[in-house]
């Protein structure tokens, strides 16, 4: 028997018992990995700053992948530019590329935080969220309230990115007498 | 570093087999499409069945996980159209883009000509995208693959393409040996 | 003398295996038309900007498939010349050849971009995960390269 059709026996034989072995199993990186899960978010690796997020876009991170996860009517009326929506029932059929960063948020960050978990199930290595969600965008990016003691460099590039999406930065003036100006008080607990 | 090397390396692996296959080779390949030489047909039915029965195997006995494998999205129309304009240029150079590369590391100008075209083609694409970017995203089906369509389970289609591909291989075979 | 070509059915199992160490180190399939599709973006992200342009300009010059397909020619090369093919005096491509393969090229071009992939990234890789569009693009490539072969065999005479 020629090497050839030893070849072609082999696969076919191979072929024809694969209907009766089962799914391959996913189970590697399907089961849960608890230790890997619960380190990350000990050591803070399973989310991001909102402005870190928006210095990744400005900088267009290569594989960056921006996912909202909120309902398709919260997406239409307001979202983090470059943002796909894809919400947490459709999550789990989406495609992730090797060497993507998947950045999830919805409006305060829970349900972000859970879909993260889901991402890690399915076995998606990179991927973190924004803990305060949209919410937190809006304070720290659209209309960030920088206080006047930062450093004039640091505040100087948090108020640049801020007006890069549009956003008015506020700085938190001195005012002549040299106390310094109340701060507006922010419209939502800080969280995380 | 790493990484890089890794990707280097599987790029030379690739290249290596595409030329000792003798798919540099123009006239070589456009005669799969006169039905002179089969060894294009012969080359990837047998790649391609050693790629999916190893991906299931050793998916199943745990050493992969398939998946973390990268399956193109479908998108059917562009797909279907893309293939019939692909396959008109198929023939015409003798050449597909990974095997022009082959071509042109070999010497031949044939895959110097075709490299050019087709960066002309994919600058074109590239200037022309606002007016084809409708059609280009038409009929997303996302990573569907055949068992999702289907609904057969993921083992049953394996077995339907192993015994298709090797039933043609061997009408092949048997249609040569006759000649 | 060149050294004879490796047998067709022994290369096919070697590229499969190329190919399933590939998806095991980088969980994505061997391509090429991605390279060509990085680097055209580059050269026509200096008249306009698209999203399509954009896709490629965000990853850089050397992303994973230049890289690969550098390789490619390295060891397509190497190989090549070890085999004692580089040194046959060929007869030069003839001029209609040349051309042919030029206009091919384009239109390979056009076809893979619409396609998102061709005969290895998206044929050979997708098929051998059933991805729907990869085999319709498979059918459809083999298609109509048998029913245009009729009309341009004076081409390959």
């Amino acid at each position: 028997m020629s090497a050839t059709r030893r070849m072609g026996l082999g696969a076919l034989a191979l072929g024809l018992l694969a209907p009766f072995v089962g799914e391959p199993r996913r189970a590697v990186s399907g089961a849960l990995d608890f230790d890997a899960i619960a380190r990350a978010i000990d050591d803070g690796a399973d989310h991001v700053s909102a402005r870190q997020l928006a210095s990744w876009i400005r900088a267009r991170k290569p594989g960056l992948r921006v996912l909202d996860v909120r309902d398709a009517k919260a997406f239409a009326e307001d979202a983090i530019p470059t943002a796909e929506n894809l919400t947490i029932d459709r999550l789990v059929g989406a495609v992730f590329k090797p060497g993507e960063t998947v950045v999830l948020y919805s409006q305060e960050g829970a349900h972000a935080g859970q879909a993260w978990v889901l991402l890690k199930a399915l076995g998606v290595a990179d991927a973190v969220f924004v803990p305060g969600g949209l919410a937190d965008w809006w304070e720290e990016v659209m209309s960030p309230v920088l206080p006047a003691d930062m450093p004039v460099a640091e505040r100087e590039t948090a108020a640049d990115l801020s007006r890069y999406f549009g956003g008015f930065p506020q700085v938190g003036l001195v005012v002549s007498g040299g106390a310094p100006a109340p701060a507006p008080t922010p419209y939502r607990r800080r969280g995380c | 570093m790493n990484e890089l090397l890794v990707t280097a390396a599987i790029g030379i692996a690739f290249g290596w087999t595409l030329e000792r296959a003798g798919l540099g080779d123009p006239p070589k390949l456009s005669g799969q499409f006169y039905l002179r030489d089969f060894t294009v047909l012969k080359v990837m039915m047998s790649a391609l069945v050693t790629a999916m029965l190893g991906a299931f195997w050793l998916g199943r006995l745990g050493l992969v996980d398939t998946g973390r494998f990268y399956v193109p999205e479908t998108f059917l129309l562009p797909q279907l159209v893309g293939g019939l304009v692909f396959g008109l240029g198929f023939v015409l150079s003798g050449l597909c883009p990974g095997t022009s590369c082959v071509a042109l590391a070999s010497g031949r100008g044939e895959g110097g000509a075709t490299v050019l075209g087709l960066l002309a083609g994919m600058a074109t694409v590239g200037l022309a995208f606002p007016s084809l970017e409708g059609f280009y995203g038409a009929t997303p089906m996302g990573a569907m693959t055949l068992p999702h369509l289907t609904g057969l389970s993921y083992g049953a289609v394996v077995a339907v393409v192993t015994v298709s591909c090797i039933g043609l291989l061997a009408a092949i075979g048997q249609w040569e040996a006759r000649r | 003398m060149p050294r004879p070509y490796v047998d067709p059915y022994l290369s096919g199992v070697s590229l499969g295996l190329v190919l399933l160490g590939c998806f095991a180190l980088s969980g994505q399939g061997l391509g090429a038309s991605g390279a060509f599709a990085n680097l055209a973006s580059h050269a026509a992200g200096a008249f306009t900007k698209n999203a399509w342009i954009d896709g490629y300009l965000s990853r850089g010059w050397a992303s994973w498939t230049v890289v690969e397909v550098c390789g490619l020619i390295v060891g397509a090369g190497l190989s090549a010349w070890l085999a004692g093919r580089l040194s046959v005096a060929r007869p030069p491509a003839p001029r209609g050849r040349l051309l042919a393969a030029t206009a091919g090229g384009v239109l390979m071009g056009v076809g893979a971009a619409l396609a998102r992939g061709c005969t290895s990234g998206l044929a050979l890789s997708g098929g051998a995960l059933l991805s729907v569009g990869a085999w319709v693009f498979m059918l459809a490539l083999f298609a109509a390269g048998f029913l245009a072969a009729p009309l341009l065999r004076r081409l390959w005479a």
